[in-house]
């Protein structure tokens, strides 16, 4: 029974994980009203769900990987809705939610491996994998260079286009008039993330149950290349808080940009050092 | 006499100076006065934009001592202001003066705003009791001069402006400007002329301070178009200016209104959306630094310039025949003072050829016996119509010669026709265009004058009859 709990509790993060991302970054209240509500629904079956699967087992200690990812999903939660409760903290659920359910999922599928139907089923679920994450790596390339483009036009307009030695002559700045406005770039900078955070963590997920059916279990969430793809993941979250949530523009926002293209760069390089995860020849 | 013209502009002085020496509206007559006051000066009146500081003058002699003014009034050591100094005389002047009426030489080639700044400094040195003759005639055929080369040629087309370049730099900023909020601090011409293109590009409301609350008031009802605006008082300034994501500054103040520190909490209270400031006032109201912020984009006058540049190759075709037509109309200026410096010369030589006249029908008056009145008027006809058939070969050549400037040929009619040269020699220098020495209405051909001479005539008939 305790595992139809963690289902409904798995089922009721993922609504709140959807619906915490305009409760924070767009600062609605139905939204987070509807965040705080199906979270705490979620809490209360995942601790009936958590105490259930104890007594079944007449005893008080976790036992094997999955029980305990659902008792740190369950500690995670724990700790997000009392920062929510003593400080009104509910941006934090942009991180503590995913994960949560994240480490819900799991073992929501059962304490055995789950088996995909068919090859041709589990080749579909890795072409979406696939494609959600290159959609999201497009998108976070696309709001970078939008960054960037922002960082010259900007300085183009501060500077008074003076920056040439023939000052003032339009010729020297000619070659740059394609360039959009600031604002323009702004909003791209930001749609593109905002359409590539749901492709990294579909991406994610999906990598995630596909991982299972494999032989290597926890030992692939320690992979260099898995782990720097969920450092990825937080980057990307990091970086629509403090556009969307905190309302960081312009200039500071393009250059914590430029720190995101860093970590891009060394997610892909990180690909050649891992030994599970690799793309092109192993 | 001569004229002068004594100044600095955008392109001679930096705006760091010429925010120093700028003359507000409400000092400018009392500046002008006192330049009027300034020994060896006969007229005169200034020009004072934030583009352009200018002295005109008729001075008594070229050594008047109307440049070592602007240091003296303004207390700036001579040697500094002197390198930004240009210095023009008489028909150099007249050519400067009439370019720049008619925009040849402002930052945005074609711009309307300084044919009604030169009005308005006109109409202020006129109401100062500076101007008279001299000027008067000048500044009329200024005024023709620039209102044809607007009309004629197509500086004044397609509106580039310090406000339409203002415009493209918010639509750099900002994209479209549909919604966007524009603030006007201090109810200058040229921010409300700004405002308009905005408002025109889609901005979606208008806000407006001023010092004087009443003044607000006014331009914001003379504000007519599809936005509303919304008068601020000038105490709720830094509140308001939060709420714009356009400011348009053009206060009078002395010093920056818009600080470095007011500028970090506009961005705190408005989540880092951007501001865009256009400072259009000298001094200037908006503290350079905050240029540094990010977010906040600062543009003065002179950084307007920069961008003007790009627009002025649309006009620059315009402008080489906006400079001809110019040219044309500064030699038909000294032309036409050439002919009024003539005049008095030829209203001598009419008035000579009259006196012989009348003097021979008095002569022979009695030898004509019992002429009825037609007849008279008969004798009249004919000996006014050889006087004139007579005078205009001389006439024509005086023109001629004074046309030509040939000083030369000029004395040597007068002493071919035993006109005293005095009478020439007493209009040249100061080219007074008097109603006395207008050439129109002494001419032969003129029909006032002929109406004077006729009468004249009759009188001496009739006194002759007596």
């Amino acid at each position: 029974m305790y595992l139809l709990w963690l289902r409904v509790a798995a089922v009721l993060y993922a609504g709140g994980c959807v619906s915490i991302f305009p409760a924070v970054l767009s600062k609605s209240l139905p939204w987070r009203k509807t965040c705080v509500h199906l979270g705490g629904m979620a809490f209360f079956f995942h601790f009936v769900s958590v105490v259930e699967m104890l007594v079944q087992a007449h005893r008080v200690m976790p036992v094997g990987v999955r029980e305990i990812e659902s008792l740190l999903g369950f500690a995670v939660a724990g700790l997000f809705f009392l920062a929510w409760w003593l400080y009104d903290a509910i941006s934090l659920g942009i991180f503590a939610l995913p994960a949560t359910f994240l480490l819900v999922f799991i073992p929501s599928l059962g304490p055995d491996r789950y088996w995909f139907p068919s090859q041709r089923v589990w080749m579909s679920w890795l072409v979406a994998h696939i494609i959600a994450l290159l959609l999201a790596y497009a998108a976070l390339c696309f709001s970078l260079l939008a960054s960037m483009l922002y960082l010259v036009q900007e300085r183009r307009i501060k500077s008074k286009f003076k920056s040439g030695p023939k000052a003032g002559k339009t010729q020297r700045w000619q070659p740059l008039e394609w360039l959009p406005p600031l604002d323009t770039l702004e909003r791209l900078a930001l749609a593109t993330l905002e359409f590539g955070f749901p492709c990294m963590t579909v991406g994610l997920l999906i990598g995630s149950v596909l991982v299972q059916e494999t032989s290597l279990g926890a030992a692939y969430f320690l992979d260099p290349n898995i782990l720097a793809s969920f450092v990825m993941w937080i980057v990307y979250a990091t970086l629509l808080l403090l556009r969307r949530g905190m309302g960081m523009r312009g200039r500071r926002a393009a250059y914590v940009s430029g720190g995101a293209l860093v970590v891009m760069m060394a997610v892909w390089a990180i690909n050649f050092f891992s030994q599970v995860h690799r793309f092109g020849p192993q | 006499m001569t004229l002068a013209l004594i100044g600095v502009n955008h392109k001679t002085a930096p705006i760091a100076l010429r925010e120093k020496i700028a003359i507000g509206r409400d000092d400018l007559a009392e500046t002008t006065r006192a330049l009027a006051a300034t020994p060896g000066v006969a007229e005169c009146m200034i020009v004072s934009t934030c583009n352009r500081v200018e002295l005109l003058s008729v001075v008594e002699s070229p050594d008047a001592p109307v440049a070592g003014f602007l240091s003296s009034y303004f207390g700036i050591d001579a040697s500094i202001l002197a390198p930004h100094l240009y210095e023009y005389h008489d028909k150099d002047a007249v050519s400067h003066l009439f370019r720049m009426a008619a925009s040849l030489d402002s930052m945005v080639v074609g711009e309307p705003q300084i044919l009604g700044q030169v009005k308005e400094a006109f109409a202020v040195a006129r109401a100062a009791g500076t101007v008279s003759g001299q000027l008067e005639h000048l500044l009329q055929s200024a005024f023709a001069a620039a209102k044809r080369a607007r009309s004629e040629t197509g500086i004044g087309s397609n509106s580039v402006s310090i406000a339409s370049v203002a415009v493209d730099m918010a639509r750099k900023i900002f994209g479209s400007l549909e919604g966007r909020t524009v603030f006007l601090v201090g109810a200058g011409k040229m921010s409300e002329i700004a405002a308009r293109h905005l408002v025109q590009q889609g901005a979606g409301a208008i806000l407006v301070s001023n010092r004087t609350a009443e003044r607000a008031r006014r331009m914001a009802e003379e504000f007519s178009g599809a936005v509303v605006p919304q008068v601020i008082a000038f105490d709720q300034l830094y509140e308001a200016a939060s709420r714009a994501d356009i400011v348009i500054s053009s206060t009078g103040a002395p010093h920056p209104i818009f600080r470095r520190e007011h500028g970090q909490a506009f961005l705190q209270k408005r989540r880092n959306r951007p501001m865009f400031f256009i400072d259009i006032a000298v001094p200037r109201d908006v503290d350079p630094e905050m240029n540094e912020l990010d977010g906040i984009f600062v543009y003065d006058i002179d950084d307007l310039q920069q961008v003007a540049a790009s627009h002025m190759e649309e006009r620059s075709r315009q402008a080489v025949d906006a400079e001809t037509l110019i040219a044309a109309e500064v030699e038909r200026f000294q032309l036409r003072q050439r002919t009024v410096n003539v005049a008095p010369a030829i209203v001598a030589l009419q008035k000579k050829a009259e006196e012989i006249r009348v003097a021979e029908i008095e002569r022979i008056h009695s030898r004509l016996g019992t002429l009825s009145a037609e007849q008279l008027a008969a004798v009249e006809a004919l000996t006014r119509g050889l006087v004139n058939k007579f005078l205009h070969p001389p006439m024509q050549a005086l023109k001629q010669a004074a046309r030509d400037g040939d000083e030369s040929r000029l004395e040597t009619l007068c002493d071919e026709w035993s006109v005293s040269s005095a009478a020439l020699a007493e209009a040249q220098p100061a080219s007074e265009p008097s109603a006395k020495t207008e050439p129109e209405s002494p001419s032969a051909e003129d029909p006032e004058s002929k109406r004077v001479l006729n009468l004249r005539v009759f009188e001496g008939g009739k006194r002759a009859r007596r």
